[in-house]
């Protein structure tokens, strides 16, 4: 009975396994396709259904009608998410902590409202968002720039910070920062000295989804983005003219992935420590 | 209801445990009655929540065989088990009334309403709780909810035993009396087998029939509250039951005799041990309570002086240096009329005084 | 010396009432009251962590009501093991120390002393989680010490730890804290023997309120109200309604006339307070046992009577059968009598 069971249970993961890899598979054997192989139906396994070429990643690094070098959309990119991520922790994580610490006041609005502010940001289809941010960016002159950019990001971060952050500190016991006091902290220096340096798994989730939608966002990079700025999401789609680059295309995609599966390998230890236990019992 | 026997059951929680050291509950052969108190009693991570949750199923064991009423259940699910279980917290369905959270079992089980509102009414009154049966679950005091976390085990009628898991933890000291007390009538009026996890000795010496002390995965002594008082198997056994803990006093082997400076009680050596034998250490454990503090010195075995009183109410501990430096504990009730300072005789009875041998009770001398 | 003027905290499910006392330094005083009796709240308010809506708290004549928490000069040890999770037992320890901005050597040096003192020595560089319970609750009363600080509060420390650790760190509690000889001790607990045994003083609170204080054995030999009585006794003290006339004690169908070691109030309903030591087996009253338990070298015995419930503690292993008739008797000298409105009126001869 046993026995039968762990059967099914290993069969269905590695079918799982399958459907969930394969279009990276599919992904990386085209990229060493060329016109030929990639017109004469389907084939998988390379040297022996058909000829390998170099050709889709060495047009990702000329410029010119044989590509689009890939280095420019990528440091764009990069530093987009990356300035946007780091904005939204800090001011989420600060946020946050209040939130979760003291008690608000405005009228009638409380923490819970406050908190319900934020992530109501989220709620919205973008698409409703696009064009008062693209006629804001356009009066302080920022279309088509990476600080433009950032500034959009961060509105569109700040509540994944802020929502993830809430409930990490909310399981922190608040008679650790009490201590903290007792122990000769103001109530800042309590959240430098205590709450923050036990809050690194709750970071690393927050900073986690920022990255991962900060780089993958293709619509405000699209609206907002002309030619001096580009951003990997739309350079990816503007290789698709008449003749589409099959080998190009892919190439093009697992490099874009490639950032976020090593974020993902890095942090997945971070994320399976549970570094509060011992505070309380 | 069952009659529980653990045959040669052990657990390890690695896959291929070496030695002793590997396990964390030691095979052991028990067998409870039917209808019984028991308490597994111990410090934290002497094994007895894994026992507990073997027995409830929770934890398949890796040895032996468990056996309810002569069936072997070993790898029977918890849920086909018949266990009824109290956990530290009570567990309480806080936004249904009383009546819903005692119902609620059956209801699951597809019992006809009719049938639901007997049962539910024969427990309500069994615990005392027919009065608050349409309040809201919630607004009952810790005590009350540990009741009804009872009480939802109490509603089936196929319960084989009910299991207690540190129930009394969050319970306040007097309530604590009430409560087992309940506990006390409940086992006796539906006679259904408890079992109850605890490291209060107190608490497990007042509930159960019968105790299985443990510490490190071992059973170190399973027998009624009396026999673990009296007749502690091991020094261990003599610490855990007991508040104070066993006054252990050492005696020097020689010519024959065990003696002691500290007082003057002598022991034939077991003929089996002889002299000389130094690796061995014999101590003399001795009941706070059994210690008789005399004003005349001559019929008592030593003397000592009162270096410290603690005052616990009806009751008193006063703690007495002996002139050899030896300090022991006894209990008396003429507490408040002692002061720090005061030479006492002590008196022990002998049968009272109890020959331990690297730890382990003497059989042959007591 | 702490001195506390009508403290009272906001409307809550537990909140103080206008509560003053003086507290003396180089004292342990002992709280004891039930759950929800405001014994936590009372620390907390003193701490700074509760905000009063009334009262003072002065610390040596000045008033430090408005005090921010860190310059209170107190420390707090908390019931559940609360300890910096990303520091070492040392760190944890010498961390109050840096923030009074000691060098960081000087520092760790007296932080390793005290985890000496604590019975800590050899766990200096391990971090809390890879304690046990009671270490842990060690190094935070380590933590809570070091410092020197005028007030050290404990709340229920040691409810959270196993029976029998209980009792070893009660008795090595005086030992622990013979440091802080210049600080007020404040030690809550629910446990009436955790009270007695470790308190100079003991202080009873009920319902957000202090409804008596003094030397522990003096007060349970003479509770001066019926909810002290309730609060410091265990096991249970026993409340039966009765009422006197014509020097007779009336109660349920028995009656007594003590001639000795009480004195009875004028006529009128009193209630009469039964500690298991004031009942003894053989006498004229009859009652039915309801239960027998063992308890150590002594039987506990709950008698129902036609009058109330009350339970008999007998010297020795006995036992006695669920349902059985026994008779008792009661001693009067050991009797306690409360008027209706919960004053204690027992008199005694001398």
């Amino acid at each position: 009975m046993n026995k039968f069971y762990h059967t099914l249970k290993t069969l269905f993961l590695l079918g799982w396994s399958i459907f969930v890899v394969f279009p990276f598979l599919w992904a990386l054997s085209t990229s060493f396709k060329d016109a030929n192989a990639i017109t004469s139906g389907a084939t998988y396994i390379p040297w022996v259904d058909f000829e390998p070429s170099t050709q889709g990643w060495t047009s990702l690094f000329t410029n010119g009608s044989q590509g689009i070098n890939i280095v420019g959309p990528f440091i764009d990119s990069a530093a987009v998410t990356l300035i946007a991520s780091l904005v939204s922790l800090i001011l989420g994580t600060l946020a946050a902590y209040g939130l979760s610490r003291f008690e608000y006041r405005l009228g009638f609005v409380k923490n819970a409202d406050i908190t319900f502010f934020f992530i109501s940001q989220r709620i919205m289809p973008p698409i409703v968002l696009a064009i008062p941010f693209f006629l804001m960016l356009k009066e302080l002159g920022a279309l088509d720039t990476i600080f433009g950019l950032v500034l959009v990001y961060v509105a569109l971060l700040l509540p994944i910070a802020v929502w993830v952050m809430t409930d990490f500190f909310a399981g922190i016991p608040k008679e650790l920062d009490e201590m903290a006091m007792t122990d000769g902290c103001s109530p800042i220096g309590a959240f430098f000295r205590v709450i923050l340096p036990n809050s690194v798994p709750g970071l690393v989730v927050a900073g986690m989804f920022c990255l991962i939608f900060g780089w993958n966002d293709f619509f405000f990079a699209f609206t907002l983005t002309f030619t001096e700025t580009q951003l990997l999401p739309v350079s990816i789609v503007s290789l698709n003219s008449s003749v589409t680059p099959w080998w190009s295309l892919s190439a093009f995609a697992l490099i874009s992935v490639a950032p976020l599966a090593l974020v993902a390998i890095v942090v997945e230890r971070y994320m399976s420590r549970g570094t509060m236990s011992g505070a309380i019992r | 209801m069952a009659k529980i026997v653990l045959e040669n059951l052990g657990h390890s929680y690695l896959s291929n445990p070496k030695g002793e050291h590997d396990f964390a509950l030691k095979p052991v052969n028990l067998t409870w009655e039917d209808g019984k108190t028991y308490a597994l009693l111990g410090p934290s991570g002497c094994g007895k929540t894994t026992m507990l949750n073997i027995i409830s199923g929770l934890v398949p064991p890796s040895h032996g065989r468990l056996l309810f009423d002569d069936q072997d259940v070993t790898s029977v699910p918890t849920s086909a088990r018949n266990i009824a279980q109290v956990f530290q917290f009570p567990v309480i369905y806080s936004t249904k009334t009383v009546r819903q959270n005692l119902a609620f079992p059956l209801e699951c089980r597809g019992m006809t309403p009719s049938k639901i509102k007997q049962r539910v009414a024969e427990v309500a009154t069994l615990l005392d709780l027919d009065y608050a049966l349409d309040m809201p679950a919630r607004k009952l005091s810790a005590d009350q909810k540990q009741l009804i976390s009872l009480g939802r085990g109490l509603v089936r009628e196929d319960v084989s035993a009910i299991l207690l898991d540190e129930p009394l933890t969050v319970i306040d000291p007097q309530m604590k009396f009430m409560l087992r007390r309940k506990l006390r009538e409940i086992n006796r009026q539906t006679g259904m087998t408890m079992i109850l996890v605890t490291h209060d000795q107190s608490e497990a010496m007042s509930f159960a029939d019968e105790i299985v002390v443990m510490k490190d995965g071992l059973v170190q002594q399973s027998g009624t509250p009396e026999e673990l008082f009296s007749q502690p198997q091991n020094d261990f056994v003599g610490y855990f039951i007991g508040s104070p803990p066993m006054n252990m006093i050492t005696l020097e082997p020689n010519l024959g005799s065990l003696s002691t400076e500290a007082i003057n009680l002598t022991k034939p050596l077991p003929a089996a041990m002889p002299v000389g034998n130094n690796v061995s250490i014999y101590q003399m454990g001795i009941r706070p309570e059994h210690i008789v503090m005399v004003d005349k010195e001559s019929d008592s075995i030593g003397k000592g002086t009162i270096i410290k009183i603690e005052h616990l109410g009806v009751d008193g501990v006063v703690t007495l240096k002996l002139p050899t430096g030896v300090i022991i504990k006894a209990k008396t009730r003429k507490h408040t009329e002692m002061t720090l300072g005061d030479t006492f005789g002590i008196r022990v009875c002998k049968k009272n005084a109890l020959l331990y041998i690297d730890g382990t009770l003497s059989s042959s001398l007591n | 010396m702490l001195q506390i003027d009508h403290l009272t905290t906001a409307k809550a499910k537990v909140s103080l009432d206008n509560v003053s006392f003086l507290f003396e330094a180089g004292n342990i005083y002992t709280i004891l009251g039930r759950t929800g009796a405001g014994k936590t709240e009372l620390l907390r308010a003193l701490m700074g962590l509760n905000p009063l809506i009334n009262g003072d708290i002065k610390l040596d004549k000045e008033n430090i009501t408005k005090r921010p928490i860190r310059d209170r000069n107190m420390s707090l040890v908390y019931q559940q093991f609360i300890n910096y999770p990303h520091l070492s037992v040392l760190d944890n320890v010498a961390f109050p120390l840096r923030r009074q901005g000691k060098k960081k050597a000087q520092a760790q040096a007296l932080a390793s002393t005290m985890l000496t003192t604590v019975g800590l020595g050899d766990f200096l560089h391990r971090r809390p989680s890879q304690l046990s319970g009671g270490q842990q609750q060690r190094v935070a009363l380590a933590r809570a010490m070091v410092k020197q600080s005028r007030i050290l509060m404990l709340d229920e420390p040691l409810a959270n730890l196993d029976y029998k650790l209980r009792e070893q760190l009660r008795e090595e509690f005086p030992r622990l804290v013979a440091d802080n000889q210049e600080s007020v001790i404040l030690y809550t607990t629910t446990e009436p023997r955790e009270a007695m045994e470790l308190g100079n003083t003991m202080i009873v609170m009920h319902d957000g309120e202090i409804i008596a204080s003094g030397p522990p054995a003096d007060l349970f030999a003479h509770p001066p109200t019926k909810d002290t009585a309730s609060v410091i006794s265990d096991p249970p003290i026993s409340f039966i309604s009765g009422f006197v006339r014509d020097q007779v004690l009336y109660f349920g169908e028995g009656q007594l006339a003590p001639s000795e070691g009480l004195q009875l109030p004028p006529d009128g309903p009193v209630t009469i307070a039964l500690r298991p030591d004031a009942i003894e087996p053989g006498g004229a009253f009859t009652a039915k046992i309801g239960l027998s338990e063992f308890s150590g070298s002594q039987t506990i015995i709950h008698l129902d009577f036609d009058f109330g419930r009350a339970i008999m503690m007998v010297e020795g292993i006995e036992t006695f059968k669920s349902g059985d008739n026994l008779s008792i008797s009661i001693q009067a000298e050991q009797m306690m009598l409360f008027a209706p409105d919960g004053r204690n009126i027992t008199l005694r001869d001398n």
